[in-house]
């Protein structure tokens, strides 16, 4: 290797590793600061129908509905009644999956409403009856 | 691409997270480090086992960097003929079988994105396999069983600890560039200045 390559390589090498160091450096202190505060998970719950999470936030449209029910400790029934949609066929596709299947025309509808449907459901006392029935916007 | 392979991972299980690092470990750019925590957090709510699992993953992706080593090691032959003579290859292995052990190790968990072509480095400049696999089971298990731990730890949380780590991962690999080309930088520095001292100017 001539010494003008080599010295192209290694600023090359140089000018490389800062550009990486200081964007992912930054990323990092940016990820870690919103990271910092967040208390480890709730503990394991111990009955079958026992919510794990309780912040609807969390949920993200590539979770499945089973997936969803059990995390919140709703029946995967009671989701699917919200939504409007039967349960046969449709447990192992995601919110996304969903949305584009049944409502296509309205993006994040699907995600939205079962986070309703689940806030709804947190706020009735124990021992009530939930109405969970959110009928989807109807596409024409 | 992630979103896909999550969904898969909660209907299918420990197989497809297998199928997935088995893959990975090949080369084909799959969010490995995400999948991995997501499946701690997966665990931790009982829709995995942490057993099964992680063991299904560890011999997964130990298998697959068997493999990217085997194609490295059948790369072998051409790539000698073409450098068997050269100095810098023969410089280039005695350096690899010095640092290679830890190259190999390091690259498992912490700087995860240069981890197949160490592999395939290991496999062409005839890195013994017997060491590959140890250096690479014990990084392994630390991926796995590590970052798996604590997204087993942060539960649904699990988002925000994986965000972390891949951009530490990226800081590493950019501190480890920067440190070579400083290394290289001075070595030639030093070569400059010891040939201008012997020629007296």
């Amino acid at each position: 290797m001539t010494r003008t390559r080599k010295r192209a390589l290694i600023i090359g090498l140089i000018v490389l590793g800062i550009l990486f160091a200081g964007f992912f450096g930054y990323r990092s202190l940016l990820a870690f600061s919103k990271f910092r505060g967040q208390p480890p998970g709730p503990p394991i719950a111990v009955k079958p129908d026992q919510a794990i999470e309780t912040d609807v936030d969390l949920i993200r449209d590539w979770m499945t509905v089973p997936y969803i029910a059990k995390t919140y400790g709703v029946s995967p029934g009671f989701l699917f009644e919200a939504l409007g949609i039967p349960p046969r066929g449709n447990e192992e596709k995601s919110l996304a999956q969903l949305n584009e299947e049944f409502s296509p025309k309205s993006p994040g509808i699907i995600l939205e409403v079962v986070r309703i449907a689940i806030q709804a459901r947190q706020s009735i006392p124990t021992g009530e009856t939930p109405k969970p029935r959110l009928p989807l916007p109807t596409t024409p | 691409m992630s979103d896909f392979l999550l969904t898969q991972i909660i209907n299918y299980g420990a197989p497809i997270l297998g199928v997935i690092v088995f893959i990975g470990a090949l080369g084909i750019p799959f969010p490995g480090t995400l999948i991995v925590i997501a499946a701690g957090a997966f665990c931790k709510q009982g829709f995995l086992t942490w057993h099964t699992t992680g063991l299904i993953a560890l011999t997964s992706v130990v298998l697959g960097d068997c493999l990217s080593y085997a194609m490295g090691h059948y790369a072998r032959e051409p790539v000698l003929r073409q450098f068997q003579q050269s100095e810098n290859w023969i410089r280039a292995e005695l350096s690899f079988n010095r640092w290679g052990g830890l190259s190999i190790f390091l690259t498992r968990f912490l700087i995860t994105g240069i981890a197949v072509p160490v592999n395939l480095i290991a496999g062409t400049s005839g890195f013994q396999f017997r060491r590959f696999f140890i250096f690479d089971l014990l990084g392994e298990a630390i991926w796995i069983f590590g970052y798996g731990g604590l997204g087993y730890l942060f539960g649904t949380q699990w988002e925000a600890v994986s965000n972390v780590l891949s951009n530490i991962s990226g800081l590493t690999l950019g501190i480890v560039i920067l440190g070579i080309g400083l290394w290289l930088g001075i070595r030639q520095w030093k070569a400059i200045d010891s040939k201008r001292k012997a020629s007296g100017v």
